[in-house]
């Protein structure tokens, strides 16, 4: 019975191992001599079943499901009421860093601004992008905004890198992805509107329409040659980067190009 | 971790950006989920679709105690399967069909994964209820054992064990489904 338990708890950290850190079999085997010949062929079959698992939603799914998951996320939004702010912390903040601001001057705000994620100011960039975001109104003022920050994200992870911060580089290729979910994400939400106003037509000119997908194809020019240049750079950096920081890095790297195809898609 | 957590609270907020967040990080993972348990591509990405519904309009009501998000919309996942084989009332799992296998444009490798799906999902089916749930919960969801423990209500002993014998039974399937094949 305490054989079988601690045979279980060994399986268990075996899987952990090869599933979420990309550990391999051999590499478990060796931690575990005596029990590698139950070990080994359970492990290969978990293996085949995650691969086996590795689908994917379809593309048009994919699309779909996030435009209709934008729609239900605006309708589900409570009634704004005037005098509280507490409905609203990115509201709350931006007063907060304005205030910040104010008290500290904006030379503050503005030594922050090219701050990376080891300085104590970078806190305060972050929060200042947060009140760009907020303040800006139109949700292609926004995607423009967050195409903006994935360069300043990209400039960070290089950074980093060079410095051999492996978990800040996967922290700072996260936030580069959000920014990416967001461009796509804003960029559907945008196209639905634009498709919704096709219906009454009479109020929008045939000029606004025009604007509006030139701003789109604007936009579209923008993203793919910020993803080029920023595909050339990361990979610049992985040639010269610690070895330690290269697995980090490969997958910012993967996180990015993904991420662009999805917000380019997404302009489509 | 904390990150998450934060992400949660200002989601709870009505934060869009947050529920934003979450939603790309679990999408894929509860359709996997929801595809094995019912093997039905149009049912799975209708339901996939619900869950994030309903996981939007309860979320105000998700606690931190004692459980975390993941397992949360697990949860939510879980029981809309349940519902949706209960109204079906058939067995779990059907055979997948063909656009659920990923889209690679070799049509030898589409082949050879089909089959690898194909197989999984017929070995699924010698599983009890319990060593499937496991089995779609940490293969096809990615959860770690204590959130697999925490979706099933029960104890991370009792789970390794459900893994254990679970991938047992997936093996002995796997291999008599090869014998069956050379045969």
């Amino acid at each position: 019975m305490k054989e079988t338990k601690e045979f279980n708890n060994i399986l268990d950290e075996c899987l952990e191992r090869l599933l979420a850190r990309g550990e391999s079999i051999e590499q478990c085997l060796v931690s575990y001599p005596e029990q590698a010949d139950e070990l080994g062929p359970l492990l290969r079959t978990a293996l085949e079943a995650k691969e086996a698992l590795a689908i994917q939603p379809r593309p048009e799914f994919r699309a779909r499901a996030r435009y209709h998951f934008g729609s239900v996320l605006r309708e589900v939004k409570p009634k704004r009421r005037f005098f509280s702010l507490g409905w609203q912390p990115r509201w709350a903040m931006a007063v907060s860093v304005v205030l910040i601001m104010l008290l500290a001057g904006g030379g503050t705000v503005a030594a922050a601004g090219g701050s990376m994620p080891d300085s104590p100011l970078y806190p305060v960039k972050l929060a200042t992008e947060q009140v760009w975001l907020t303040l800006t109104p139109s949700n292609m003022g926004r995607v423009e905004l967050h195409a903006k920050l994935v360069e300043r994200r990209v400039v960070e992870i290089i950074y980093m890198a060079d410095k051999g911060d492996v978990q800040q580089v996967e922290v700072i290729a996260q936030r580069l992805d959000n920014h990416l979910v967001m461009v796509a994400s804003l960029a559907l939400a945008e196209r639905g509107e634009e498709r919704a106003m096709f219906a009454p037509a009479a109020e929008e000119t045939g000029e606004d329409v025009y604007n509006r997908r030139n701003n789109r194809a604007r936009l579209r020019l923008i993203l793919e040659s910020h993803a080029a240049n920023q595909q050339d750079k990361l990979q610049d950096v992985l040639e010269t980067a610690p070895e330690s920081v290269k697995p980090a890095l490969r997958r910012a790297i993967a996180v990015s190009g993904t991420g662009y195809e999805r917000a380019l898609e997404a302009l489509d | 971790m904390q990150e998450e957590e934060s992400l949660v609270r200002r989601a709870q907020q009505r934060d869009e950006e947050a529920f934003t967040q979450l939603y790309e990080a679990y999408f894929d993972k509860i359709y996997r989920y929801v595809a094995l348990k019912i093997g039905n591509k149009t049912e799975a990405e209708d339901m996939t679709q619900q869950v994030f519904s309903n996981a939007l309009q309860s979320i105000s009501s998700f606690k931190w105690r004692g459980i975390s998000f993941s397992a949360w919309l697990f949860r939510i996942a879980h029981n809309q399967v349940v519902d949706y084989l209960r109204k079906k009332s058939k067995q779990a799992t059907a055979l997948l069909d063909e656009s659920l296998v990923s889209s690679d444009s070799n049509p030898q490798l589409v082949a050879e994964h089909r089959l690898d799906i194909e197989q999984l999902v017929l070995a699924t089916k010698q599983l009890t209820e319990t060593q499937r749930e496991v089995v779609s919960l940490r293969f096809a969801g990615e959860l770690p054992i204590a959130q697999v423990a925490k979706v099933m209500g029960k104890s991370q002993g009792a789970v390794k064990a459900l893994q254990h014998s679970a991938i047992v039974a997936l093996r002995k399937s796997l291999l008599l489904a090869e014998d069956n094949e050379r045969d």
